[in-house]
C-alpha cells in the first residue's frame, strides 16, 4: 500500500467516524471537540501530504495551516460560547 | 497560483466565520434548520472529494514517472468524483427547493444554499482546470522534467477539497 493510499483511507475513516458521531444524536461540546479534532487532522493531511507542503521552504505551509487553525479555533469559540 | 489559492481560502474563511457568528445569535433556529439537511449526502460528498484528491495525487505521481496516459486516467477519475459530487449536490438542492426552502427562508438556509452554491462553482472550476491538464497530459504536453502545470491544477483541486472538509462538519454536523 502506498503512503497516499493509507492517507486516503485515514481521511475516509475520519469522515465515517464524524458521520457516525453525528448519527448518535450527541450535541454540544461532547461532539464539538472530537469533530473539530478530526477536521483538523483531515485538513493537516490534505495540506501536508496531498498538497505536499510539508518540508516546502517558504511560508506557504504555515500560512495554509494557520488559516485552518484560525478558522477551526474561531468556530470552536462561537460554538462553546453561544 | 498560491496567491490565488490563499485568496480563495480567505474568502471561504470569512464566510465560515460569518456563519459561525450568525449562529451565536440564532442557535435554536440553526439547530432546527440543520435537522432538515441530508447528512448522509454530505458525508458521501466528502468521501467523493477526498477520493478525487487522492486520484489527483496519483496523477501527479504518474507524471513524475513520465506516465502521461496513466496521469490522464487518474485525472479523469478525479473529474468523475467531482461530477458525481455535483449531481448529488443538485439532487440535494432540488429537494430543498421542492420543499419550498430557498435563500430567504431563514438565515441558516441563506448560508447553507449560499455557501453550497459558492463551493459548487469552485468544484466546476476545479473540474475545468483538471480537464485542461488532462487534455494536455494526453497529448504528451507534460513529462517527468516538466509537470508544473499538473502540480498547479492539483493544488487548486486540493484547496476545493480542503474547504469542503471544513464546510461539511460546520454546516451538517456541529450543533
Amino acid at each position: 500500500m502506498t503512503a497516499a493510499t493509507f492517507q486516503w483511507l485515514t481521511l475516509v475513516t475520519l469522515t465515517a467516524l464524524t458521520f457516525s458521531v453525528a448519527e448518535t444524536g450527541l450535541s454540544g461540546s461532547s461532539i464539538l471537540i472530537p469533530v473539530l479534532l478530526a477536521t483538523l487532522l483531515k485538513g493537516r493531511l490534505v495540506i501536508d501530504r496531498f498538497m505536499a507542503l510539508q518540508g516546502v521552504s517558504g511560508p506557504w505551509r504555515w500560512v495554509v495551516l494557520g488559516w485552518l487553525l484560525l478558522v477551526l479555533g474561531l468556530i470552536a469559540y462561537t460554538f462553546l460560547y453561544s | 497560483m498560491w496567491f490565488f489559492i490563499l485568496a480563495e481560502l480567505l474568502v471561504f474563511g470569512v464566510f465560515f466565520l460569518a456563519y459561525a457568528f450568525a449562529r451565536m445569535r440564532n442557535v435554536e433556529l440553526f439547530n432546527a434548520s440543520q435537522l432538515e439537511l441530508d447528512r448522509l449526502s454530505g458525508a458521501i460528498n466528502t468521501i467523493l472529494l477526498i477520493s478525487g484528491s487522492y486520484f489527483v495525487v496519483r496523477a501527479v505521481d504518474q507524471i513524475r514517472h513520465d506516465q502521461s496516459r496513466a496521469c490522464t486516467h487518474w485525472l479523469i477519475a478525479a473529474m468523475a468524483c467531482g461530477g458525481t459530487f455535483l449531481i448529488l449536490k443538485l439532487v440535494e438542492f432540488g429537494a430543498k427547493f421542492e420543499a419550498g426552502i430557498n435563500m430567504s427562508t431563514n438565515t441558516f438556509f441563506m448560508f447553507y444554499l449560499g455557501l453550497g452554491f459558492f463551493h459548487f462553482m469552485h468544484v466546476i472550476l476545479g473540474m475545468v482546470i483538471l480537464g485542461a491538464v488532462a487534455l494536455k497530459a494526453w497529448k504528451g504536453g507534460y513529462s517527468a522534467s516538466n509537470y508544473g502545470g499538473v502540480e498547479t491544477g492539483a493544488a487548486y483541486w486540493h484547496m476545493v477539497d480542503l474547504v469542503w472538509i471544513v464546510l461539511f462538519p460546520l454546516i451538517y454536523i456541529l450543533n
